[in-house]
């Protein structure tokens, strides 16, 4: 019974489900994202590729290279932008893959919850380090604010 | 999904590359965080882990999957936006794979013998 089956896919079973279905302008407007941000990443990925990679032997990357590139006001604010765009279009291209082979719903939901969760955390410590704001800074911080 | 076979594999090979670069990309975030950790940190003993050769063949992987789905998204919006784009969809994919092939080859070159000298 094919068409049963069929009718079965179509039907949103989860307010999760229901609400992605619904919301059409917002598909729509991360369709229109995916393009814009491709084609800026296009320059950004291809000249990270280039200094890191062509550029450079990138065995010879140590730490001091790394916090050398990272100060200077240039490379934070580009690899700002590179890590903002490719963390937006990477994570809604898994989002994409997570929807089109993860059918059970429940698992579904949970995976993109699980996603997004990681990314973020991951996000937020792509900041810091651009921003050069250490742990050990942090720590710092957070005991001055316990001993006022 | 597109028509025809050569649409099929673009858009296979689209997929493919992006799952494998977005996962990378969540990788890369995390070892370089690890900066903030200080010199006697743990990225150093990463470090050590990236210059292996297996890993550094991997990157070379890496390189290529950006290349491709960069390129290859490229092809998608002049498919979406022009009048002629999904007509020459498969021109445009042969165009792709062959810019992928010429800007590897290249860096195949200078970044082999690195590997080999640092193995």
């Amino acid at each position: 019974m094919s068409t049963v089956r069929r009718g079965k896919a179509k039907r949103p079973r989860t307010f999760v489900e229901a609400r992605a279905m619904a919301s059409s302008s917002s598909e729509l407007g991360w369709w229109v994202f995916m393009r814009i941000s491709g084609l800026l990443l296009i320059p950004l990925t291809f000249a990270h590729l280039w200094a890191n990679n062509i550029a450079m032997d990138a065995g010879q990357i140590d730490f001091a290279y790394v916090v050398a590139r990272l100060q200077q006001p240039g490379v934070r604010i580009f690899n700002s932008f590179l890590l903002l765009f490719a963390m937006l279009h990477g994570v809604n291209g898994l989002r994409y893959s997570i929807e089109d082979y993860v059918r059970r719903p429940g698992r579904r939901f949970a995976l993109k919850m699980i996603l997004y969760t990681v990314a973020g955390i991951i996000f937020v410590f792509g900041v810091m380090t651009l921003w050069a704001f250490s742990y050990e800074e942090m720590g710092n911080a957070v005991r001055a604010l316990g001993s006022e | 999904m597109y028509r025809g076979r050569e649409g099929q594999w673009a858009f296979v090979l689209h997929r493919v590359t992006g799952v494998a670069v977005a996962l990378f990309l969540l990788l890369h975030v995390i070892d370089i965080s690890l900066v903030m950790f200080g010199p006697e940190g743990p990225f150093e003993a990463f470090l050590v882990f990236y210059h292996n050769w297996p890993f550094r063949i991997g990157l070379i992987m890496v390189i290529a999957a950006v290349v491709y789905h960069g390129l290859n998204g490229l092809r998608i919006i002049l498919m979406d936006f022009t009048t002629w784009g999904v007509r020459y969809q498969k021109h445009m994919w042969y165009g792709v794979l062959g810019l992928t092939t010429i800007i590897g080859i290249p860096v195949l070159l200078k970044v082999v013998p690195e590997i080999l000298r640092g193995a």
